[in-house]
Parts: C-alpha cells; sequence; structure tokens
C-alpha cells in the first residue's frame, strides 16, 4: 500500500504537531517520547472497531494536546538541570581558550567548555567529538597566528651609542609562505565558527534509544 | 479551605498529580510488567490521575532517568513486540517510602479538612 489513508495523514499531522511541541526537549528524550506515543497510536488503532476520522480523532484527543505532553517533559529537563549550562558550552568552546594567549593558565574556559559538553544529555557523541577536536583551543589558534604571524621575525640591538652594536634576531610562529598562511588562517577561523553553528543549532532528529 | 490555592487553579492540581502519579505508576508496575499504553489506559480510566494518556510518556521517561523502572522488548501474544516496563529495585524501595509517606500527608491532610469543615 502506498498510499496514505485519511487516517495515516491525521496520526502524520498530530505527531508533527507533537514533535515541534517537544522541540526544546533534547533529542535523547524527545526521539523516545515520539517513538512511545507512535507505539500507542498503533496499539490504539488496532483496538478500534470503526476507523474512520471521528475515532481516530477521539483517539488523539484521548492521547492529548501536543502542548501539554510538552509541559509534562519540561519536567524531564528539571531532573537534567543543564540547559543553561548548555547554553554557555558554545562560547566557552569559541572563546575560553584566548586569555590564554597572556598567559596560558587563563585559557581553562576551554577545557571548562569541553567538561560541560560531554556531560550534557543535549548533543550526541559525534557532536561532542565535533565540539572539542574542531578545533582545541576554538579560536586560539587563530589569534595566536595572528598577534604573532607566521615567519614574523623580531630583532632586539644591544649596545649604546659609540659601541658596537650586536643585533640578535629570533623567529617566532611557523616558517609560513604567505600562500600557505593565508588559507590556514581562514581555516583557524572558519573551523571553530562552524562547530559552534553546528552545536547552537536545534536539537536533531536521532534514533537514539536509551535502555 | 485556608491552606490551598484558591479556585481550580490547574497548577495545583498539576503539581499534585505529578508527584502522586509517578508512585500511581510505580505502585501498578509492582503487580508485574505493563507496556506503556496499558499503563495509559489504566491510569485514564481511574479519573483525573493523568491530563491525558500521552502525558505518561514524558513522565514515564523520567522514571527511567531516575532508575526507577526499566525497558525490555518482547513478544506479545497479540500483535508486535512490545515494550515492557518492569520495577527496579531502586524503584521499589521509591514506592515504599512513598506509601509510607502519603499515608501520613493522608491523614494530616483529611485531619485539617475535617476541622475546617466542622468549624
Amino acid at each position: 500500500m502506498t498510499t496514505r489513508s485519511a487516517s495515516d495523514l491525521a496520526i502524520d499531522r498530530y505527531l508533527a504537531e507533537l514533535d515541534s511541541a517537544l522541540r526544546a526537549v533534547p533529542a535523547f528524550h524527545r526521539n523516545r517520547i515520539l517513538e512511545e506515543i507512535r507505539e500507542h497510536i498503533g496499539e490504539g488503532r488496532a483496538l478500534l472497531d470503526v476507523e474512520d476520522e471521528s475515532s481516530i480523532g477521539a483517539l488523539l484527543a484521548r492521547i492529548g494536546d501536543p502542548k501539554t505532553i510538552a509541559a509534562e517533559a519540561g519536567a524531564v529537563d528539571e531532573v537534567v538541570g543543564s540547559r543553561g549550562r548548555d547554553a554557555w558550552v558554545p562560547w566557552l568552546l569559541l572563546l575560553g581558550a584566548i586569555p590564554g594567549v597572556v598567559f596560558w593558565l587563563l585559557g581553562v574556559g576551554w577545557i571548562l567548555g569541553v567538561g560541560f559538553l560531554w556531560t550534557s544529555v543535549r548533543w550526541r557523541l559525534s557532536d561532542k567529538l565535533i565540539g572539542t577536536l574542531v578545533l582545541p583551543g576554538g579560536l586560539l589558534a587563530f589569534v595566536l597566528l595572528l598577534v604573532r604571524p607566521a615567519g614574523a621575525t623580531v630583532c632586539a640591538s644591544h649596545g649604546g651609542p659609540g659601541v658596537s652594536t650586536v643585533t640578535h634576531c629570533t623567529s617566532s610562529g611557523l616558517m609560513l609562505a604567505p600562500e600557505v598562511g593565508l588559507p590556514l588562517l581562514i581555516v583557524l577561523l572558519v573551523a571553530p565558527v562552524f562547530t559552534i553553528m553546528w552545536l547552537r543549532r536545534n536539537p536533531h532528529s536521532t534514533s537514539v534509544s536509551d535502555t | 479551605m485556608r491552606c490551598m490555592v484558591p479556585g481550580n487553579d490547574p497548577a495545583w492540581l498539576a503539581q499534585l498529580r505529578r508527584g502522586s502519579v509517578e508512585h500511581c505508576v510505580l505502585a501498578l508496575l509492582s503487580q508485574g510488567e505493563r507496556y506503556g499504553f496499558d499503563l495509559a489506559r489504566t491510569l485514564a480510566d481511574a479519573g483525573g490521575l493523568i491530563a491525558s494518556e500521552g502525558t505518561i510518556y514524558p513522565l514515564l521517561a523520567r522514571l527511567r532517568r531516575n532508575g526507577l523502572v526499566e525497558t525490555t522488548w518482547r513478544e506479545s501474544s497479540e500483535g508486535p513486540p512490545r515494550r515492557y516496563y518492569r520495577l527496579t529495585e531502586d524503584g521499589a524501595l521509591a514506592l515504599s517510602e512513598f506509601i509510607h509517606e502519603w499515608k501520613r500527608f493522608q491523614i494530616a491532610v483529611n485531619s485539617i479538612l475535617e476541622q475546617d469543615s466542622a468549624a
């Protein structure tokens, strides 16, 4: 059967409404709740004597207003209690390491961000790996390259007037030709920004089962 | 009744339900395994315990998260395999604590309400 009946369409519409009402619920719980309500509809449907618009409507009405279900689901998050923390994660990952330019210990914000990321239920494993590895330190590498341009040479002269002058030159940063350095700079900027946009997008739809 | 929020404000009712319905689920499961649909229908038919059948699923998610219930997929005699809910040891403990506290609570509330109606 490839055609969807009127009942199927009404059920699809209900589930889509529920899906969007549950948007704020972590993917983990949201998918499980949707899955179980889909099963519930299947069970209820099998029990109907007559399947028509009104009996399907009554079945869905018994399950309830998606907003009521979402309100109950809000309480799942209270237990988790990390939604406020989740909001900080992308920013800590992006910017948290930058103070480390001044003094490396000040870069601890990024490590905190990684800790929050891995203990959160909002993101799945692949998101956590991306958040950690692209790029470690967030914009730190970009900032480092910017304040100490690749191949920069710093010269310091010692000695006073009349004395023979000795000049010491030290190179810092990587010795890179501009045609390599510039694309690298762009990658170091774009990659962490991409990661942060990735982590900030709406909870995704994945089929995760937690038991 | 001075001790309650006036009127039929759904906020207090929702709060009252939340704590007690969770334990009603645990009580139902203490009699044996059940699947979601069965739990939802039983609670809905009891009247006034849950706002609608669908609200049972976020509630079950919370119980699962707290380790009070667990699920297994099993073939059923009629129809497709089902997800059965079962009480864990922690769940059984939480239930017995609730039963104890609930009895005390009920007696205390009733004694106040009866005083109130007698006055």
